[in-house]
């Protein structure tokens, strides 16, 4: 009896133990995101010097000092290298002006509620600002009234909440989605302009989309296809959008798939992985009509890529193979552009973004007025990749 | 006696029986979606759905030992991202050899199989409860381990991609599976093991009537542990074929992997309540889960509709298996 009672509480205590352990996991990115940002200063010295070269061109040149402030930063997730690099941003620029922050932020891009959750006590510690990634454009809208009744003021980056309650996000920092999907259709349609013109029947281009409910990714998606649409139509084809609802009901037009010369297919996974991203990559690579490929960010562009990994597909030259357009950075998508696999790639600095989060915070709390500041998107293939204006802003 | 050897005797063409209905389904699947789309019969779509599946067959082949004990390894999918991030962490930032970090992967697969072990079988926590909880430790850890960065192993032409040839090579310009007859080959390996072993007959042991085995004077906790020790080995080996076969690994991924490893285990005829099923079985069922996942987009299907069908199937798994227990009673 006295062993049956001892081996329960042994029990209790374990499970408790667990939970307690299980609870502290759901909040370490952000006690983990100081160590690794004390590493990535230290052990690259290539982003010091990235850094110096992207803050030119996204931050105002007042010079800006820190109090005594306390920040709040909630990415979307660490899952991709690109969250890796604005965190750097974050804590590089934080250093510089003797500010604290605090960055945390979902396991995955699809974990909405528990993001809303973060938001939620990111507002209850009650910092001097928060720096906010939305992962969902709807889902934070409370907690935003919320911050804004606390007086806490909320800088948006990388996605833009457009619906958000007036007055409560001070300022957007973020790429222009929607002119950077644009970016990557004016260099990807020029490579198969005479492939479309010459075409004696129907062409596809394929369009991987890790989901369909972030500002970030869907502008993207649709700023591919609206400018794909009207490159094409100039030349005086006709283009249909099929797939994915949400993209097709939100293109310029969606065309008529039994008539048109080119045909746009969106596909998005059931969940923003990797190999969900490939499969539906396959598909579309699989078919005989299609000559182009876009994935709007780093997990749908390595699908592309892995899906490719079977198929051989994928090259340079329009004549022989489909021609892919990724879109961020990170170490497979720039050694598949340098060895020819992948056409090029649209990159954003989310180094700088980091670093003007904070600095735009840094302002509100000092008592500054301050305004949205778009940070740009840029092509970069083989040819441009070492680029002075370009290397800064691919990370690993 | 002789009673008992005619109930064992239909056990096991029972267990034929649902084996070759399995195979039956993976053979129709095959057709169905080649028939329905010509872009799916291509050597390349093959080469992908056994890419795709190696993950999802190592950790099938582990968890059916505990799911034969009527337990469960929730911890296998997260588990597999986090031995994965921890081992790419020491290759790629720390410079470690690729042979040294995919050994820390299994090193650490093991110890947390030993954990859940040590749990279910000696602190007496519910499989369910435990395993949950070394779900949720190792998503953490390997956040941590990690950094919090997406490691990407050694691509292939880099130095250290040797191991991705362990699954795939490249023979005059045609890409080899070889990774298949490695899954192949644990199958067979793993069956001996489970037939005709002691920790295997332990294992059928414990899930068909544990006070029993208790009873008989065997030294059940040890086996037990056993079971999910090789669970974890397995997801630690499947953590190197994904790490091989995909690209990047990112922290916080893994979670729903061990439902489909589950899922295709109990569709290869392991039995929800334990004690009955086979590692051939598994791997069959696996392939039902993997062909639909790669067969639907096939056909048009948009991805939500694949879970939809995917979880159909399942049902449909468990109650065949439910219905052959009524019968096996009356």
């Amino acid at each position: 009896m006295k062993k049956r009672v001892l081996a329960t509480l042994m029990s209790v205590s374990l499970v408790a133990a667990l939970l307690v352990g299980c609870g502290d996991s759901g909040s370490t990115p952000a006690s983990s995101s100081n160590d690794s940002s004390a590493n990535a200063t230290a052990t690259s010295g290539d982003t010091s010097s990235a850094d110096t070269a992207t803050t030119d061109t996204a931050t105002t040149d007042t010079a800006t000092t820190g109090g005594d402030y306390k920040f709040e930063i909630i990415v979307k997730s660490y899952q991709s290298s690109y969250w890796q690099a604005a965190v750097t941003g974050v804590n590089q620029k934080a250093e510089e002006l003797g500010v604290t922050v605090n960055c945390t932020g979902p396991n995955a891009e699809s974990d909405i509620a528990d993001q809303v959750n973060m938001l939620n006590n990111a507002i209850n510690s009650a910092p001097n600002g928060i720096g906010l990634a939305a992962c969902d454009q709807e889902a934070c809208l409370d907690a935003l009234q919320t911050a804004m009744d606390k007086g806490i003021p909320v800088v948006c980056f990388d996605s833009g909440i457009p619906s958000a309650p007036a007055g409560s996000v001070y300022a957007t920092i973020a790429t222009d989605n929607y002119a950077a999907g644009a970016t990557a259709a004016e260099n990807l349609y020029p490579a198969l302009k005479d492939k479309i013109a010459n075409a004696s029947a129907p062409v596809r281009i394929g369009e991987v989309n890790q989901e369909a409910t972030s500002e970030s990714i869907t502008s993207r998606g649709l700023g591919f296809i609206d400018k794909f649409i009207e490159l094409a139509t100039a030349d005086g084809k006709t283009v249909a959008v099929i797939g994915n609802e949400y993209y097709v009901n939100n293109c310029k037009d969606k065309g008529d798939e039994a008539s048109a010369d080119v045909i746009i297919e969106v596909a998005v996974p059931a969940q923003t992985t990797v190999e969900l991203c490939a499969t539906e990559a396959s598909v579309i690579l699989n078919k005989a009509d299609t000559i182009g490929m876009f994935g709007s960010n780093q997990v749908a562009a390595e699908g592309i890529l892995t899906a490719n990994e079977n198929l051989d597909v994928l090259g340079t030259d329009p004549a022989t193979s489909i021609l892919a357009a990724g879109f961020d950075a990170g170490s497979v998508i720039k050694g598949a552009i340098t060895s020819g696999k992948m056409f090029g790639a649209v990159t954003q600095s989310p180094l700088a973004m980091g670093q003007t989060t904070v600095e735009v915070l840094t302002k509100i709390a000092n008592g500054e007025t301050v305004s949205d500041v778009p940070t740009q998107g840029y092509w970069y293939d083989s040819t441009n990749m070492d680029d002075a204006s370009i290397a800064p802003n691919l990370y690993d | 006696m002789g009673k008992s050897n005619v109930s064992n005797k239909s056990v096991i063409s029972r267990l034929g029986g649902q084996k070759f209905i399995v195979l039956l389904v993976v053979i129709g699947l095959i057709i169905f979606f080649s028939a329905v789309s010509p872009d799916f019969r291509k050597y390349t779509t093959f080469m992908s759905i056994l890419d795709y599946s190696y993950y999802i067959a190592l950790m099938a082949i582990g968890v059916t030992f505990p799911l034969i004990t009527g337990g469960v390894d929730l911890s296998i999918g997260t588990g597999l991202i986090c031995y994965s991030l921890t081992g790419g962490y020491l290759i790629v930032q720390k410079g470690w050899p690729v042979g040294a970090g995919m050994a820390v992967a299994l090193l650490l697969s093991i110890a947390i199989g030993l954990l859940n072990g040590v749990l279910v079988a000696i602190m007496n926590l519910p499989p369910f409860l435990a395993t949950l909880c070394s779900c949720m430790i190792t998503r953490g850890l390997g956040s941590i381990f990690s950094k919090n960065f997406g490691i990407s192993w050694p691509t292939s032409g880099t130095p250290g991609s040797w191991f991705r040839n362990i699954f795939k090579i490249t023979i005059n310009g045609t890409k080899i599976p070889l990774g298949f007859l490695w899954v192949v080959l644990l199958v067979v390996l793993m069956a001996f093991v489970l037939n005709h072993t002691k920790i295997g007959r332990y294992t059928i042991a414990i899930g068909s009537n544990k006070e029993a085995t208790i009873l008989s004077g065997i030294n059940v906790k040890f086996y037990h542990i056993m079971a999910y020790v090789i669970s974890g080995f397995f997801a630690g080996l499947a953590a190197i074929a994904y790490s091989a076969v995909f690209s990047t690994v990112q922290p916080g991924t893994g979670a729903g992997f061990e439902l489909e490893a589950i899922g295709g285990a109990i569709i290869g005829g392991v039995s929800a309540s334990g004690g009955v099923g086979s590692v051939e079985g598994s791997l069959i069922g696996v392939f039902v889960i993997c062909l639909l996942k790669t067969g639907l987009p096939y056909i048009g299907l948009q991805a939500n509709w694949q879970q939809i069908i995917t979880g159909l199937v399942l049902i449909g798994a468990v109650l065949v298996d439910i219905m052959k227990k009524k019968k096996e009673q009356k």
